[in-house]
């Protein structure tokens, strides 16, 4: 058995979380998000007022997303339990995940680009912005899956004693379609759908947020009684 | 207090324990989306209040008719759930494989008058981006119709689950199985769900004056 190695990846999605926060919200101030309707004067101040703080952030936020891919191997394996010899919702979330790491690593680049020469075209700044926000809020696609087949695995575990609890299926679904309103804010600059909005951007964000937390101790829970069956076995 | 008093207390707890339709999990689904469709009305009446005249205007030009006969639909196909659902926790399952489909064909209308109503505001020239309305409309209305796409494959697997159980009928006398009754509340409990959700939407989006 190897807990240890389980137990540390599922600790990263904890490492995701604090590290994320901290260069993404707290040093690089993208928290509340700046409104899509901002002028490009505005958005270039930003990144002119801001340009160490911006490039530290980035730096950390772009070294946390990569911490999503242990995380989400640690469930793979719980879900490799429910499926056993052919598990294909299992490759799916491995595949969903990978592609969520891209989906969090470009837009601190992007972001980044855009504090790089902080003194060019206002204009291309803002194009860079628009880029990252978009790329970063709109696409939900691939955590639309990953939660998708946690609960579609989630609810094909039969077994006497299942892996996870059958509601965490349920939730694992109603967090996927949290996701999908994010999908709208490539019509909006102002409003709740816009990408500062109450609906497309609070939501979801504090949806994602809550779904490590709540599937934190789930996940340990699961490997720690893995390693009591391999135990009596 | 006596034993006896114990015993009659113990008697009456079990007694009075309440019956949750479905499995638990499912309710964790519904209240979770019931809250997100609360917090959606609640930021809607709040925009309203912002710009009552735009809203309003822009309401004028809804076809109430479509709102209400889909209010009809859903209401229908409800009632055909719940007999169907009641007919399966009877001894004999008779009118739930007739039920289900009956209640599927209400919502398969809605879904017609819903397309024909999105036809004549998109030929119209009314899009997600028209005004703040119609970006609720379209987004409120539209998150409701995958609610019920989803329904509809919920009412199909409930449709196999009660003819299935027509067939074994005879078989052990007409008992449907726990695990299938818990299934059975489980989906139905969501199509009542969707309907909920509408008979909110339709005042708030066709009526609110």
């Amino acid at each position: 058995m190897n807990t240890q190695a389980q137990l540390f990846c599922a600790w990263c999605g904890v490492g995701f979380l604090v590290l994320f926060s901290i260069g993404w919200w707290f040093i690089a101030g993208y928290i509340p998000p700046m409104s899509p309707a901002l002028s490009a004067v505005e958005v270039a101040g930003f990144y002119q007022e801001n340009t160490g703080l911006i490039r530290l952030g980035m730096v950390i936020t772009m070294f946390s997303a990569a911490l999503s891919a242990p995380w989400v191997a640690a469930i793979a394996v719980q879900l490799r339990r429910i499926e056993g010899e052919f598990p294909a919702l299992t490759y799916a979330l491995l595949v969903a995940g990978a592609v969520g790491v891209v989906v969090l690593v470009v837009p601190p680049m992007v972001w980044t680009t855009a504090a790089f020469r902080p003194e060019r075209d206002a204009e291309l700044i803002m194009l860079l912005n628009d880029f990252a926000w978009l790329f970063f809020v709109m696409t939900f696609s691939p955590f639309f899956i990953q939660n998708l087949v946690i609960g579609l695995a989630v609810f094909s575990d039969k077994s006497e004693s299942p892996i996870f609890p059958r509601w965490v299926a349920y939730f694992n679904i109603w967090v996927a379609i949290l996701l999908i309103p994010g999908g709208l804010i490539t019509f909006f600059k102002t409003g709740p759908f816009a990408w500062d909005g109450i609906l497309a951007f609070w939501l979801p964000f504090a949806v994602f947020f809550g779904w490590f937390v709540v599937m934190f101790p789930l996940l340990l829970k699961a490997i720690k009684q893995q390693a009591a069956l391999a135990r009596v076995e | 207090m006596t034993s006896a008093d114990c015993f009659s207390a113990v008697e009456r707890k079990v007694e009075i324990k309440p019956h949750v339709p479905g499995e638990v999990g499912v309710w964790v689904f519904i209240l979770g989306d019931m809250l997100i469709f609360g917090l959606f009305f609640i930021v809607f009446v709040y925009y309203r209040g912002l710009n009552v005249e735009l809203y309003s205007h822009s309401q004028a030009t809804l076809n109430q008719n479509y709102g209400a006969i889909n209010t009809l639909f859903l209401l229908a196909s409800s009632w055909f759930v719940a007999m169907a659902v009641d007919d399966m926790r009877n001894k004999t399952v008779k009118l739930a494989p007739v039920f289900f489909p009956l209640a599927m064909l209400c919502g398969l209308g809605f879904g017609v008058v819903k397309i024909i109503e999105y036809r004549e505001k998109i030929s119209a020239g009314i899009t997600i981006t028209s005004n703040d309305f119609y970006m609720y409309y379209y987004i409120f209305t539209g998150l409701h119709f995958l609610h019920v796409l989803i329904g509809m494959g919920v009412l199909v697997f409930l449709w196999r689950r009660a003819r299935f159980a027509a067939t074994q009928a005879d078989v052990r006398d007409g008992a449907v199985i726990e695990k299938d009754m818990v299934l059975i509340e489980s989906g139905a409990s969501y199509w009542h769900m969707v309907d909920l959700l509408w008979i909110v939407l339709f005042p708030l989006l066709y009526l609110l004056k």
